[in-house]
């Protein structure tokens, strides 16, 4: 029996089922498969629910294990672990007892822990970027002398100081943002939707098995 | 030369600080630089003017969390003000984990009550629902499937009349979202513009721009506005200066410097590069 379920067509055959519940119903109307691939859908969200509290058992462990052998910066896995458990706690859907995303201390941690950190951690960019433009944005052939040009006028599009007294440097911007790189994006997006469907078509013929036990080796 | 060489050796902490002094500086002390306004802001402008009717109903959708906020917040309490004014029935909803929190956040500043709005009524908030693209596919085919209560009372989608002719993205007329990545624009044509036709309009982070402008071009995107500098134009359209014509003096002091590196950095490489060899 074991032998049975581990056989590699039934993942093969649960995907395939899978797949085609969800593309015959936006193709064809089918009541019936429609309702199906609602539910399948709906199933879908649950799982994804669910993988939060996995998310949450991870960090535990991989934080735990880090504070029980004193590893470096454990001390920051203990704060880790600490918000993680308040704020779990905190919003926890049962607002009889006041938890709930709507809790106070829930969303005062969030206001003036969560934003800030979060908000200085997108601020950094700012260093390594003008960092990078003086040490690494450099004409070393023709190639990077044009991403360099077209990447300084789109930089200079974005100052309303330099746009207001220069203002055909947002001309240029707006042509090379419209052509070369809707061009440029075009082919990328059209490549990637046939790859999209190219990989489809091979996982529905049990061709491409890269999702199971890394390999689908027998 | 030994001062070029010295220049393009320059130690990065300099660079560091006069970076964060050309960020700091407008900020504490506003320079009220000049604010063109972009073709971005105008088309943004004109459709929430214009092409949004009384009546719609407009699915606001915040889909960032706090590291998007300094880009994506200020657009998003300019366009909420917008659509205030008019006539409409406002569904918040966020595939984003944050997206909720930030609306929270949001509501510090404006009170659709000050407007009018009643909840319940004119406007309803869905919270986060998870599952990304195939929570939005899943929205898409029925919202009070997917979603069974509101986010601040917990009360059941059916017992909000407002809710009562609102049960499929065929139901929705317009979809403003703001958002940092995945899932966004992209996720949202496959499970709403294209299967019903729902005009979509977008705010996104500066790096995304380039990403998004095959979907303006092809007129499925109505309007696009990309980051701080065209919210600061919009709310100077709107007669609303607010977060982003603060900070958009630092986008200009910022990017000038990032210029003004480029050339030197630039300069240095090139005058000392026979030296070097």
């Amino acid at each position: 029996m074991s032998d049975v379920l581990r056989r590699i067509e039934i993942p093969i055959a649960l995907t395939i089922i899978a797949t085609l519940l969800q593309v015959i119903p936006y193709y064809l109307d089918i009541p019936p498969l429609e309702s199906a691939a609602n539910t399948a859908s709906n199933a879908v969200l649950i799982i994804v629910a669910c993988a939060t509290f996995v998310g949450v058992i991870s960090i535990i462990q991989v934080h735990g294990k880090r504070i029980q052998r004193q590893s470096e910066g454990w001390y920051y896995s203990l704060l880790v672990i600490g918000f993680t458990v308040i704020m779990s706690i905190t919003g926890l859907p049962i607002p009889e007892v006041g938890l709930s995303v709507n809790n106070s201390v829930y969303n005062w941690l969030f206001t003036n822990v969560l934003t800030p950190l979060g908000s200085t951690m997108y601020s950094i960019l700012a260093f390594f970027i003008t960092s990078a433009a003086f040490r690494a944005f450099r004409a070393r052939n023709v190639e990077s002398s044009i991403v360099l040009v077209a990447g300084t006028i789109m930089v200079m599009s974005n100052a309303p100081l330099l746009t207001n007294y220069l203002p055909f440097i947002a001309d240029i911007a707006l042509w090379i943002r419209s052509y070369p790189n809707m061009a440029t994006f075009r082919g990328v997006m059209i490549g990637a939707a046939l790859g999209s469907m190219a990989l489809a078509v091979r996982t529905l013929m049990g061709i491409e098995r890269g999702y199971l036990r890394g390999g689908g080796e027998e | 030369m030994s001062f070029l060489v010295k220049l393009k050796n320059l130690d990065r902490r300099y660079i560091y600080l006069l970076a964060w002094i050309v960020v700091l500086f407008p900020l504490l002390n506003p320079l009220g630089l000049p604010i063109p306004i972009s073709q971005d802001a105008r088309t943004w402008y004109d459709y929430v003017e214009n092409e949004i009717n009384d009546g719609d109903v407009v699915l606001l959708a915040p889909m960032y969390g706090v590291s998007g906020m300094p880009e994506l917040f200020p657009m998003t309490v300019a366009t909420m003000k917008h659509l205030l004014t008019k006539d409409v029935s406002i569904i918040v909803v966020s595939f984003w984990t944050q997206g909720p929190l930030v609306f929270n956040t949001l509501l510090e500043q404006v009170d659709p009550a000050d407007y009018g709005y009643v909840y319940g009524e004119d406007w309803i908030r869905l919270g986060y629902v998870p599952g990304s693209e195939t929570a939005m596919g899943s929205f898409a085919a029925s919202i009070h499937n997917t979603v069974t209560a509101d986010y601040v009372e917990g009360r059941p989608l059916s017992s909000f009349p407002m809710m009562d002719d609102i049960q499929t993205g065929e139901d929705i007329d317009v979809i403003v979202s703001f958002e940092t990545g995945t899932p966004g624009t992209p996720e949202w044509m496959r499970q709403f513009q294209a299967p019903f036709g729902t005009d979509q309009i977008t705010g996104c982070i500066g790096v995304s721009v380039s990403g998004m402008i095959p979907y303006v071009n092809s007129g499925q995107l109505k309007a696009l506005m990309p980051g701080l500098t065209v919210s600061a134009e919009y709310e100077i359209l709107l007669e609303k200066p607010g977060l982003a014509v603060a900070g958009v003096d630092a986008v200009s002091t910022s990017h000038l410097y990032v210029t003004l590196l480029v050339i030197v950095g630039n300069l240095a490489y090139f005058m000392t590069k026979e030296e070097e060899d």
